[in-house]
């Protein structure tokens, strides 16, 4: 009778928050610089790689504001294969890969509850 | 083998001028036997079946497994747990084929979404898209990873420079059936593909020509390249056979009991392990080609198999949408594995 071999814990999972690649692990924080490659192709210094945070930073900010601003307004999405829709822009999910929308006029109707594939669209449009 | 009376506590100096408090939990005489039973470990986390999975090289971080899976999201695992690290999140389609560079810095996928991505395997972030005519079903890093290789439903070989992504990537036509496989051989100067023609061709890089080519009565189902040793395992119906790499010379082959879709080659040469419809894992010695175990525990048909770059574990994935890892030599503490003995013995050492 053979005594099945022992297990000290079972193997993590998937977080459902998040995609993961934790920016806190050791291999994360030894092989990750920037994550502009032009950066590490020019080995720019230290003091360059501040600058650019500080842009990132503002661009990120900015970014994250407009999303706020669009919240309950008409949006105009262009998207890939000549698609123009307006909806009334929601809320995005966290790594902006959807876009909630509420009315989504489409050729075949209007969709009262959308989700939008961020990757789809080429650019949006919105009156502040 | 241990022999133990009574409960002991010894205090112990050591060399290193730490003392050590032993404590020896519930001793029992006992002989130990070293017939262990295989406990796989289980991961679990993709939603749709599994249907390729490769390991990195040896790195100071250990070593990692992608694994491709029809529900789009390829995941990146530590190699020796199978602890999820994190998710590559864009293909819109089934991810047929996934691959990781030697480092662990960068993989590749390919899908049903005509397009094959790489990837930054530390960030998660996607870092090339290359589109192509139709279904990729393989994608190759060459060593040096500056060179990807793809192929798929179009029937075409392509080669991309990574670092000159816009660049239209070198062809090689030739196969008349969707392309299974395309690997890299002869340090990275050949390359190696297998069709649903029934054919495995070898091609030479500069040239694009065909320098041989084997023809088979099915469909191969996978094809493993083992650079050290020039070593190509091809599964078939119910067989897997093994190929001298730049010859294409057949070794030997051997027929399993079920129809097998994949088989992997130990890195000593001393084991191979298979797995197809009938669920199970089987193991060979690659020398007299016996079986010597087979086991139990998907719930579908095993799609792909591999051992790890050490050779100490080897993982499946199944329809199941599961990922298995099983030790090679079961018994031994190795990752999650701990090897405890009979009669609940367990040695604790506590550090001052």
């Amino acid at each position: 009778m053979r005594t099945p071999m022992s297990v000290l814990r079972l193997p993590r999972g998937p977080d459902p928050n998040s995609r993961g690649f934790d920016p806190d692990s050791p291999r994360f924080i030894a092989l990750c610089s920037t994550t502009i490659s032009s950066s590490t192709d020019t080995e720019t210094d230290s003091v360059q790689i501040g600058e650019e945070q500080c842009a990132r930073s503002m661009l990120r900010e900015s970014f994250l504001r407009t999303l706020i601003a669009m919240t309950n307004k008409q949006v105009q999405f262009y998207m890939y294969e000549r698609v123009k829709v307006n909806a009334v822009f929601v809320a995005s999910d966290i790594d902006v890969l959807n876009f909630q929308v509420s009315d989504l006029q489409t050729p075949i109707g209007v969709q009262k509850e959308a989700l939008l594939r961020c990757q789809d669209v080429i650019l949006y449009s919105f009156d502040l | 083998m241990f022999l133990l009376k009574g409960v002991l506590s010894i205090q112990a100096q050591s060399t290193l001028s730490n003392t050590f408090n032993l404590q020896f939990v519930f001793c029992t005489e006992t002989k130990v036997s070293m017939a262990m039973r295989q406990t796989p470990l289980t991961c679990s986390g993709h939603t749709r079946p599994v249907v390729d999975l490769a390991f990195s090289g040896i790195t100071p971080y250990g070593y990692f497994l992608i694994s491709a899976c029809k529900d789009g999201k390829p995941m990146l695992r530590q190699g020796d747990t199978g602890d999820w690290i994190g998710t590559f999140l864009g293909h819109k389609g089934a991810v047929w084929g996934a691959t990781l560079n030697k480092e662990a810095t960068k993989a590749a996928t390919a899908a049903a979404d005509f397009t094959a991505k790489v990837w930054d395997a530390v960030s998660g972030d996607e870092v090339l898209t290359l589109a192509h005519k139709h279904i990729v079903k393989s994608v190759n890093f060459t060593q040096d990873s500056s060179c990807l290789l793809t192929g798929g439903n179009d029937k075409t070989i392509r080669i991309y420079d990574i670092n000159k992504p816009e660049a239209e990537p070198q062809e090689i036509t030739g196969h008349t059936s969707a392309i299974k496989k395309a690997l890299w051989c002869n340090n990275d100067t050949q390359i190696l593909s297998a069709a649903d023609d029934k054919t495995v061709r070898l091609w030479d890089r500069t040239s694009t020509a065909v320098v041989k080519q084997l023809s088979f009565d099915m469909s191969v189902s996978s094809m493993e390249y083992i650079p050290d040793g020039e070593v190509l395992v091809i599964t078939y119906g119910k067989t897997i056979a093994f190929y001298n790499a730049l010859s294409l010379d057949l070794i030997k082959t051997v027929d399993a009991p079920a129809s097998i879709h994949s088989a992997s080659l130990h890195p000593d040469k001393d084991f191979f392990v298979a797995g197809g419809d009938d669920f199970k894992l089987y193991k060979y010695d690659y020398s007299t080609k016996e079986e010597l175990e087979s086991y139990k525990g998907h719930f579908g048909p095993v799609h792909c198999v591999r051992f790890s770059p050490d050779g100490e574990l080897y993982a499946s994935g199944s329809e199941d949408g599961t990922l298995r890892l099983w030790q090679t030599e079961v018994g031994k503490t190795y990752g999650l594995w701990k090897c405890v003995l009979p009669g609940e013995f367990a040695l604790f050492h506590i550090e001052h």
